[in-house]
């Protein structure tokens, strides 16, 4: 490890990937003005934006001091990451947890600020998924069922707030993790089948209450869904569409300007973009998106080893879930689901956690020849 | 390991793919909306936020004759509710804002119920993003009462509209009308917008609707709209309708009002001239009303009552039948229907016994005319040569003795049972000689080989009875001249109503003296006298008599430049009446002696109050069964031969007496001060105190007139 302004061509200070850190603060930063163009008709415009402004700040910070420190030392400590963050994720579920905005109890509330412990968890079941099977080159029955109990012990206290969205993320993160961790095709495939089985059952159960099913099944069966899951979907779409190509300028956009669409600074906050800066400003976002996704991949490619690879797939599949679900839900070809967009959506716990993602990324790529 | 390393390649790459391929997606489906569907999508959002708010114009002025304001607009504060964000409101949370609502209106001395609002955020009459009024015409306080709260009554509107103010109270009320909501028919038939069709605001969200405020056409009548319901307010509506106007404005999720985007201000309705003098119309009113508050109460030598339960004055320009002033008691408030009728109002309208005020009866009401009719037999008679040599001068003995009578009654007396010994035309028009048309009637029906079976009908026709004058309002009476061919009818359709089918000389005689069947509106003697005073030239009756448009509506139409002409109505002639030798002449001796020959009718009430230059007229004395007799005259002057003559009045008053001793000293009453051109200006209602005082005077001298006697 060695100090500012090193001669060694191994340093990490010599591999940073400037082009994902560029694309990350450009995010960012849209993130950032269009959090104040979604807010800037209300009254407290100015704290939301000012605290997304601190957590961006500290995310970024954090951010940093991953970059810094080698990825193969965190991923050491990876029973400990994971264990500290099944307990917060369980403690929320006790009388310590507040309800959020989707009535689902995942937060913690100390003073100002709000906490969601299930963000840290899916970085910390990044983490731990990556440091257990990256630590063995072959995947066995036995190993594969390890990987599977990692993810499925967060997932279920997720489920149990219950955060259906979240808690898919888990599966999404599992997938990409475990098909480039190397699990055999047979295993792959029967995994598959159960998982299919598995939602088919779900859905035709009771284990999810009406309103979850309902945001679920939105865009595929829009009669028979609530009248308030519906406005949030043509809303959101009215928006997005009216934009255009050029859209209707910043702060002019009606839908969002006159408060039609719904949770616009969060989980909505795409229609913003999309009717504000229309195809251009979305369309950019979705491109810096697919930048940033695509480094992400060419690092998982670049790493030095099964860990590095595996915890740039799983912060990618992490994000790109993120992403795709988000966008996808406000261009009403999604189910409707509280998953913020990284960088993006106001909310302190998601901002911190992407940075500390894609600082873990940076990690990867900077200790490549470390 | 170097497998491991390939298939750990290829399935990166495999991830990749996936990744590549959700982005695809995502910009094809944001390319779909932003792209593609955007113009639906972009209706979808105005309609959203978007509120088209109509605004009704001011409908345009009435003006008399010189100019003068009879019927003009004021400004009224009207509470309304916009039912857009109230929609989206729990069920309870509205009911407690309107009992609220209500609550507020009522310490404010605005009488508004619970109920009523419920009725009307209900009502389907209305399309779903218009407002329904819930209080009209309120204070200026409860205006600013309620906009400075306006966060407290959410939906609740403040709004100015135009209302219709009546400077000279209920003048002219029956000839103005009354302006109301358009109820549905009215709506239909106007074509204006079906609320019902599109009534889908139920639901909390309103982009279902695919139309857009732009899109959809813009419709001159909606629901709340005020429309004439009579008078020349229906008649002349297109001209006195307004352009209505648009504000376009847009509201938040909340329907909070955030900007206005566009404004279509309403243009005020053009202004209509009435034929009518005001002065003319406001004197005969006052003496028309105090001439029944006189006789009412009173009873006729038989001892029927003077009921007199209403009167009708016409006076018409006969040069070319335009309306002067058109008189029918009893009256209302036009003023008081402004803000709708009330139930019990349109009860107490509707009551017989309250003389029913709605109807015009100047064109409305149906009276026998007694001897006013004898004009047209005099006319049939010369005109088909019967009146001439022995058949025109009889010896009047009081007494008629009908030719061919078995049986029955075969005698028929003068009124009065008058002999007036030798009788000629005219002088049968002058003292009114009912035997010189019972033998004219006799002869004519006993001849009818040769004179035909309805030559006296034929000359009430040709006259413009039995038919409509035309007059350009809504509830004329046709009236009616009854002939052999149409009893025959009436008894062979329905023989169980009538007694006989049949028509004989004593039906004949009956309708020479104007009784029998025989029913005119005032409007329609008044109109037949003018085409005999002019010459022979039937008009049809104006009452407009041009339409202009103001530059400045609050402006005087007098004032240069204000005014633009919009169109003028044009003189109609229906028919002419000919008249052969001296037929007109010898008919003129008779009526003008009416007034001016010692004997003549209305000779001593015209010396009484005497007119400028000498009138010819006729009075009439109907009789009607069970009841007092209706009096009748109707007069035209200057009646001097060279000279045209300018005015026709007609004066018909039921369960009132006789024609010489009623109608006639009314009619001279308005007259004296117009031929003199001294009449006294309308007084508007914001002067009552003079009004007052000429009230009483005309009131004093009807009672005079009433006191005093004369034949019929």
């Amino acid at each position: 490890m060695s100090a500012f302004r090193s001669r060694d061509l191994s340093s990490p200070w010599r591999h940073v990937d400037y082009v994902l850190l560029g694309v990350t603060l450009l995010v960012a930063t849209f993130g950032l003005v269009m959090v104040f163009g979604a807010s800037r008709h209300f009254s407290a415009a100015g704290s939301f934006v000012g605290k997304q402004a601190v957590f961006m700040v500290l995310g970024l910070a954090i951010m940093v001091g991953l970059a810094l420190i080698d990825y193969r030392r965190i991923a050491d400590w990876w029973l400990a990451i994971y264990g500290g963050s099944l307990i917060l994720l369980a403690g929320v579920l006790t009388p310590l947890g507040s309800l959020g905005d989707w009535g689902t109890k995942g937060w913690y509330v100390v003073g100002p600020v709000a906490f969601q412990p299930v963000e840290i968890a899916k970085l910390a079941t990044v983490v731990a998924v990556a440091g257990y099977l990256g630590a063995s080159r072959r995947v066995d029955l036995l190993r594969l069922g390890g990987a599977l109990f990692l993810l499925a012990l967060p997932m279920g206290l997720t489920l149990l707030q219950p955060d259906l969205g979240s808690s898919l993320v888990f599966i999404l993160m599992g997938v990409g993790m475990l098909v480039v961790g190397g699990v055999s095709l047979r295993y792959l495939v029967i995994l598959a089948l159960v998982g299919f089985l598995g939602v088919f059952g779900i859905l035709r159960s009771d284990t999810l209450d009406q309103y979850q099913k309902d945001r679920l099944t939105a865009s595929f069966n829009p009669e028979g869904v609530s009248a308030k899951a519906r406005y949030n979907v043509e809303q959101a779409q009215i928006a997005i569409s009216s934009g255009g190509l050029t859209g209707y300028g910043f702060g002019k956009g009606p839908s969002t300007r006159l408060g039609y669409v719904p949770a616009q600074r969060t989980d909505f906050i795409f229609t913003v973009a999309g009717e504000e800066f229309g195809f251009l400003g979305a369309g950019s976002l979705l491109a810096l998106y697919s930048v940033m996704t695509w480094r992400i991949w060419r690092v998982a490619q670049l790493a030095r080893d099964k860990t590095g690879t595996l915890l740039s797939v799983g912060v990618m599949s992490m994000l790109l879930f993120h992403i795709f679900e988000n966008v996808g839900m406000n261009l009403g070809i999604m189910p409707i689901t509280g998953i913020p967009l990284p960088l993006v959506s106001q909310g302190g716990s998601s901002v911190v956690a992407s940075c500390a993602a894609l600082g873990l990324v940076q990690s990867v790529h900077m200790h490549r020849y470390a | 390991m170097q497998m491991d390393t390939n298939s750990s390649q290829i399935r990166l790459s495999a991830v990749g793919v996936v990744a590549i391929s959700l982005f695809l997606t995502l910009f094809l489906r944001l390319w779909f909306l932003q792209g593609i569907d955007r113009k639906q999508f972009e209706a979808v959002s105005e309609s959203n936020r978007l509120r088209v708010i109509h605004e009704e114009a001011p409908r345009g002025r009435i003006l008399d004759r010189n100019g003068k304001v009879l019927v003009d607009n004021k400004t009224s504060v009207v509470v309304s509710l916009d039912r857009e964000p109230l929609r989206k409101m729990e069920e309870e949370d509205r009911h407690e804002l309107f009992v609220r609502i209500a609550d507020t209106l009522n310490s404010l001395a605005v009488p508004v119920k619970v109920n009523l609002i419920e009725k009307r955020f209900n009502d389907t009459r209305y399309a779903p993003q218009d407002s329904v009024p819930i209080a009209e015409n309120v204070d200026d306080t409860v205006e600013i009462y309620l906009t400075e709260r306006a966060d407290k009554f959410p939906g609740v509107i403040v709004d100015r509209k135009a209302i219709r103010t009546y400077p000279y109270g209920s003048t002219a009320v029956h000839l103005l009308g009354y302006v109301g909501q358009i109820n549905d028919r009215e709506l239909a038939a106007r074509g204006g917008s079906d609320a019902t069709a599109d009534k889908d605001g139920s639901t909390t969200s309103s982009t279902t609707t695919t139309s857009t405020p732009g899109a959809s056409p813009r419709l001159d009548y909606r629901p709340g709209d005020t429309i004439g319901k009579s008078g020349v307010e229906q008649a002349n509506e297109d001209d006195l309708r307004g352009i209505p106007g648009q504000r376009t404005i847009e509201v938040n999720a909340r329907g909070d009002l955030v900007d206005v985007v566009k404004v279509d201000p309403p243009k005020q309705g053009n202004d209509v001239w009435l034929t009518v003098d005001v002065d003319l119309q406001a004197h005969a009113e006052r003496l028309l009303e105090s001439k029944l508050f006189a006789l009412r109460g009173g009873r006729d030598k038989q001892g029927n009552r003077l009921n007199v339960p209403q009167g009708s004055v016409v006076i018409e320009d006969p040069s070319n039948g335009q309306i002067r002033a058109m008189v029918s008691y009893p009256d209302y408030d036009p003023a008081s229907l402004v803000n709708g009728i009330s139930q019990d109002r349109w009860e107490a309208f509707n009551d017989p016994n309250s003389g029913l005020p709605l109807v015009n009866w100047a064109i409305g009401g149906t009276y026998a005319p007694g001897s006013t009719f004898k004009l047209f037999g005099a006319y049939a008679g010369l005109h088909n040569g019967f009146l001439t040599g022995a058949n025109a001068v009889i010896n009047d003995n009081g007494v008629y003795k009908i030719e061919n009578c078995k049986g029955g009654k075969c005698t028929r007396q003068n009124a009065g049972r008058n002999r007036y010994g030798r009788v000629n035309l005219p002088r049968s028009l002058t003292v009114s000689s009912d035997v010189y048309y019972y033998r004219l009637a006799d002869k004519l029906w006993n001849l009818r080989g040769q004179y035909g079976e309805t030559p006296i009908q034929d000359a009430a026709v040709a006259f413009g009875l039995g038919a409509k004058t035309g007059i350009p309002l809504v509830g004329e009476n046709v009236g009616r001249i009854p002939t052999p061919t149409a009893r025959r009818e009436a008894y062979e359709a329905r023989p169980e109503l009538f007694e006989t089918g049949g028509w004989g000389s004593g039906d004949n005689i009956n309708m020479s003296i104007g009784q029998g069947d025989v029913l005119v509106t005032p409007l329609q003697i008044v109109n037949a006298y003018s085409a005999f005073a002019n010459g022979g030239t039937l008009y049809q009756p104006q009452v407009v008599t041009k339409v202009t448009r103001s530059e400045d509506p609050t402006a005087d139409v007098t004032e240069d430049g204000n005014t633009e002409l919009v169109r003028t109505v044009e003189t109609k002639v229906r028919a002419t009446v000919p008249f052969e030798g001296d037929h007109w002449g010898e008919i003129f001796q008779g009526l003008l002696g009416v007034t001016q020959v010692k004997g003549g009718t209305a000779y001593a009430s015209w010396h009484e109050t005497p007119t400028a230059w000498p009138m010819a007229g006729k009075t009439g004395t109907a009789q009607v069964k069970g009841k007092a007799d209706t009096a009748l005259f109707v007069a035209w002057g200057p009646a001097v031969p060279g000279i045209p003559p300018e005015y026709t009045i007609g004066v018909v008053i039921p369960e009132a007496g006789f024609g010489g001793t009623v109608s006639a000293p009314l009619a001279f009453r308005i007259m004296q001060p117009l031929s003199e051109g001294q009449l006294p200006p309308a007084c508007p209602v914001a002067d009552t105190t003079a009004c007052d005082l000429a009230a009483m005077a005309a009131f004093e001298a009807a009672k005079a007139d009433a006191a005093r006697g004369s034949r019929d």
